[in-house]
Parts: structure tokens; sequence; C-alpha cells
């Protein structure tokens, strides 16, 4: 069985750059917001839309880390023990990944600091807005509780099952009301829709197992010889499977829902002509989740690491794009603005937006490379090492 | 207690922006913000091409889908009928601005220290975003209604001039500014519009002017279907025959 000290390589070096990434962006992103405000983030009325790329980062990373949780509980939940060898690795890039979501919520709201009690104390029961802090905190602790509990000596999934799905009931509830601040816009219709909160479950899920194949190979150095037997007998058991099926539905939903909007005739579902009509949706279909498809499923290349790779980063882009037209084209058909604006708002993220999404990155990446260095990632629950 | 709301007359107005004019000089506006505009629409082709416009407060709606997101109330209806923004909580997470289906919220966070802003020029002294030679006496400053000079960071919107409205004697079916001991409390759109396309009054009192109007004149509202149900009126013609503003019965 490899060792811990044969990981440090690549780890080290993730590290280093995604510290210097946090540094650079933060930067960058700091002296922006002093000197220009959120007009930086082109989110005020002056600028072109209300959420722009700062948004999308953050749906992004949190619909990451709900999918994250979502293939840790096929172990802690669903008592799948193929899973056990990436469960702790799967729960600490959860963390990882949430806490670049809320970084970059933060640095988006007008207020932050001011969200912490004017929230709690509205009760607002009716936005969805005021439930996601309750859920995420939740979601948080659990996600602590259980990094913390699964290497404990003898643990196994079915003596501490209630943990598992508890965990996992807090993922489905993020990833839903994630959804839902966007489905229940009637007013939007590009957006509106009972069934985007379970869009977005299964985008969430799709992305967690793309991220779990690529920090899998990520930590013992892309080197497939380097891992666990067990590790290695999932991903090249099931894992490849799971993949392939999570992306036919995540196909299916994007081509039906872009097939249903072309056709549909209503007020702001022009965004479709938008999406489509873009190079970028062609590359997120055909590139991303297609190609990624056909390589998980022929026989040749399903279980060689190098594909499985190219077809994890490839997913992880394609996502991006699809949260990107989906955050964006709910705006992009502007409302009552009269004959002096386009008919479709003209909007490009700007340097500060993108330095915002790469200090996400970077947030990401440097908690998970600190986990890598600090805890055994690897552990296998109830194996203390 | 009143049900506020304004009858904005189409076949009078003439697109002239006298009520986006009072309102920026009343409220501190500019252009890009303004609580109250008129929007500009053109259709067809030359050499039968037509322009039209169309004036838009906040719609002020019994149904306000902008209240219900805000996750810290800091939009809220008021006993009144008003839709208002207290700056004090809002966080400036711009839900509302997603929700509102009419486009009329307004969020500012510029900081004129490098691109030129006129803002910058009359810098605001503390809390406000800037502060304008014109600006009404500091003492009309009230957060909690979001009357004042916007703060950054928040999401502001048309209060049917709150500060003026709130003050009128209670009871009175409509506030029109013929009315000489009445004329302070209009909203500062409907004091200034030369046609006189604009009317304000209780639409819970049967009495009232802007109710006879709605029913003689068949007001309509801006896009009913969205179930928002605005406090804001359009007359149009006023023929009987009318295209109707929801597919059944209101409920
Ligand atoms: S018009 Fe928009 S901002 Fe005004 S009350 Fe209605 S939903 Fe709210
Ligand atoms: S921006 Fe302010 S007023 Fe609007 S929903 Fe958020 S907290 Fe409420």
């Amino acid at each position: 069985m490899a060792t811990q000290a044969s990981f440090k390589g690549p780890v080290n070096t993730v590290f280093a750059a995604a510290a210097i990434g946090v540094g650079v962006s933060l930067a960058i992103v700091a002296v922006a917001l002093f000197t220009r405000g959120h007009a930086a983030f082109n989110t005020t009325s002056q600028g072109p839309l209300s959420w722009g790329l700062p948004i999308v980062t953050y749906d992004y990373f949190l619909l990451a880390s709900t999918g994250l949780a979502f293939v840790a509980s096929l172990a802690l939940a669903f008592g799948v023990r193929d899973f056990y060898p990436i469960a702790r690795r799967c729960v600490w890039l959860a963390l990882a990944t949430a806490a670049a979501a809320v970084v970059a919520l933060t640095l988006e709201l007008g207020h932050p600091l001011r969200a912490f009690w004017a929230i709690p104390l509205s009760f607002q029961y009716l936005s969805p807005l005021f439930w996601k802090p309750f859920f995420i905190a939740a979601y948080g602790v659990l996600l602590l509780v259980v990094f913390n509990r699964m290497t404990r000596p003898g643990w196994d999934y079915a003596a501490n099952r209630g943990l598992g799905v508890a965990l996992f009931v807090a993922a489905v509830a993020v990833a839903l009301n994630a959804g839902a601040v966007f489905g229940m816009m009637a007013m939007r219709p590009f957006w509106y829709g009972p069934l985007i909160p379970v869009y977005f479950l299964a985008e969430s899920f799709l992305s967690g197992v793309a991220f779990a194949m690529l920090v899998t190979y990520l930590a013992y150095g892309l080197d497939p010889k380097a891992m666990p037997d067990k590790a290695r007998a999932l991903l090249t058991g099931a894992m490849p499977g799971i993949f392939a099926a999570a992306l036919a539905v995540v196909i299916a939903m994007v081509g039906s829902r872009a097939v249903t909007g072309l056709w549909s005739n209503a007020e702001g579902l022009q965004a479709f002509d938008w999406m489509v009509g873009s190079p970028l949706f062609h590359l997120e279909l055909w590139v991303g989740l297609v190609l990624p498809l056909v390589l998980m499923l022929r026989p040749g290349s399903r279980n060689q690491p190098s594909m499985q790779l190219a077809a994890a980063v490839l997913v992880l882009v394609a996502l991006f794009i699809g949260r990107y037209e989906f955050v964006i084209g709910g705006q992009v058909v502007p409302l009552f603005k009269g004959s002096w604006v386009p008919g479709f708002v003209r909007y490009t993220p700007s340097l500060t937006e993108w330095m915002l999404l790469l200090l996400a990155l970077s947030v990401a990446f440097a908690v998970y490379a600190f986990g890598e260095k600090r805890f055994d990632l690897s552990a296998t629950p109830g194996e203390k090492r | 207690m009143a049900k506020w709301g304004m009858v904005i007359d189409l076949d009078k107005c003439t697109g002239c922006q006298a009520c986006t004019t009072a309102c920026a000089m009343e409220n501190n506006r500019l252009p890009g913000e303004n609580w109250q505009d008129v929007l500009f629409y053109h259709e067809g082709k030359y050499p039968s091409a037509k322009l039209m416009w169309f004036p838009r407060p906040c719609m002020h709606c019994e149904h306000p889908s902008c209240v219900d997101v805000c996750p810290t109330r800091a939009t809220y209806k008021t006993e009144d009928g008003l839709v208002l923004i207290d700056w004090n909580k809002c966080i400036g997470c711009k839900y509302c601005m997603i929700a509102c289906p009419y486009g009329v919220r307004f969020y500012v966070d510029e900081r004129p220290l490098v691109e030129p802003d006129v803002r910058g020029v009359f810098p605001g002294a503390g809390r406000g975003m800037w502060s304008p030679p014109y600006r009404a006496p500091n003492d009309r400053e009230d957060w909690v209604h979001g009357v004042g000079i916007q703060p950054s960071g928040v999401v502001s919107k048309c209060t049917f001039c709150y500060h003026k409205i709130s003050k009128a004697p209670k009871g009175v079916a409509d506030l029109d500014e013929d009315i000489p001991e009445l004329k302070e409390y209009v909203p500062a759109c409907v004091r200034m519009c030369p046609p006189k396309a604009r009317y304000f009054g209780d639409l819970d009192n049967p009495a009232s002017h802007v109710n006879k109007l709605i029913a003689d004149k068949r007001g309509v509202r801006l896009l009913d279907q969205t179930g928002n149900k605005p406090q804001v009126y359009y007359l149009s013609g006023g023929a009987g025959a009318s295209v109707p503003g929801s597919r059944a019965a209101k409920t």
C-alpha cells in the first residue's frame, strides 16, 4: 500500500499554486472593491445585470460540494462499501468547495456582515434565501462531524447510518434550495419550473463524481499504481459506470431543456436562442458532456486513467459553462428598459469577476491540499492507519 | 387604513419626463437609476414606424414578489399598501431585483475613486452615496422607509413619496394637487405632471376618484398574469370591449 510520503510532491505543488492564487486574486478583488465598489462586478444598476459571474461561481462550488457529499453518502448513508476508499477525501473536498462558495458569496453581497443578524432575525420563511444559510450551516457542521468520526477505530456506516443519512439529507436540502432560488421565479420563464431543483440535484451529483475522480488521481500523484488496491478497484469498477450514468441523465436534461425552450413562446424565453446560438453551449454539450460519456462507455477508454482524468476535467468545465448560461440566461432579456437597450443585454465578466472565480478555485484547492497534508484523507472508514 | 394606488392615463401622457425629473430632484436619483422613468419603444419600419412611451413607477404590488424573496424583510409591505425598503436591513443580495417583474429596483455601489462619476464631485458626508447641491434637508432622511440619499450596497426604489403621503391627513380619499390643502402631500411625479395624467388615491375607498377612473375607464394593470396585482392602474381608451388582464375570475 502506498504511503503518505509518496503523495507529498503534487500536494505541495497544489498547495503552493493555490496559495499564490489566493494571494493574487484576493489582492486584485480587494483593490477593485475598494476603488470601484461592486460596480467592478457589473451588478449595479449602471451595469447590465444583478447576478453575474460571482453568483455563477458561488452556485458552481456549492453544487460541487453537495455533489461530493452525495458521492460520500453512497458509502456513508447507503452502505456501498466500494466507496469507502474515497469517502473521507470527498467529505473534506466538500468542505473545501463549500468554503470557496461562501467566500465568493461574501464578496458579492453588498453588506455580508449584516446578513448574519438580518437573515436569522427576519423569519421570512417565504424566501428560499432565508432557509439557505441554515441549511448550509447544518450541512457544514455535519460534514465536520462525519469527517472527524469516520476514522474512529471500528467505524462502520451501519452503526452510524443516522449521521450519514443526516448528511445526505442536508446536502439534498442545500442543492434543492439552490435550485428553488431560480425555479420559483415565475416572472423569469427561463428559470421557472418545479423541476429546476431536481435539475440542480442531477448536475450536482455529476460534478461531485467528476471532482472525486480528479482529486483521487491528484492525491496519488496522477499515478494509479500508487493507489491502494481498493481505490484502484473503485476507479476501474463502479466509478466510470456511475460517471457515465450521471452524464447520460444530465445530457438528457440539458438537451430536453434546450429543445423545449427553443420551441416555446414566452417573453424571456428568447434567452434559449441566445444560449444555443453561442459556441459555448456546443462546447459544453458536445465536448464537455457527450465526449466524456463516450469515453466512459467505451471499454477501451473507460478504465484508462488519462481518459478518466480528461473526462473529469471536461465535465467540470462543461458544468461551469452550464451554470453560467443558466444564471445569466435568466437575465439576458432586459426587463422594461425600452428601446434604448439591445434585445439581449451585453455582458462580459470583468477582470475582477474572473479574479473572484480564481479566488474561489484557489480557496477550494488550498483547503483541499491543506487537508491532504494535515489529515489522512485516504483513510478508509474504521481503519485508522 | 388606506391602500394607496396610482392611476396613469396613457391617453393624456405626452412622454415629457416631467415626472422623472420631479422624482430625480425629490429623491436624488441619477439617469439609469430613476425610480420613475418613461420608457420609449418603437415598432414597425419607416415610413410606418411608431414611437410609443410608457411611464413606469414601482407598482407597489398587492402581492409583491420582491417582499416574498427578501431574506431579511428589508423589503416589506406597509399597512397603507406601500412596498418599502429598510436600508438598515438590506444586505444587497439583489434577489428582489431578480424577482420584480417590472424592473423598478436599483442597486448602487460605485466608489468614484478612479472612474469619473458625478457622485465623486459631490461626495456624501458619511452614509449616503453622494450629496448633490439640490438635495432635500437632512432631517428628511429616513432609512427605515428607504427615503433620502441611497447608501451604497443596498437596493432602492420608488416609495410613492412616503415622506409626503405619510403626513397627509388620515382618511382622505385622494391626494390631488388641485386641492390646495393637500398639495404638499402629493407624490412629486403626480404633482408635476403637466397634462395631469397621474392620479393618486385610496384604492380601498369606493368613493375615491382613482377608483372611479379605474371603473369608468377600465383601468388595466401591467403584466397581470404575474399575479403581483399592481396598485398602479393604466387607462387607455376606455372602451367597453377590452383585453382581459387575467384568464379567469379574480380571486
Ligand atoms: S413593482 Fe416590483 S418592486 Fe414594486 S412592489 Fe411590485 S414586485 Fe416589488
Ligand atoms: S437586496 Fe436587500 S431588499 Fe433586496 S432582497 Fe436582498 S436584502 Fe432584500
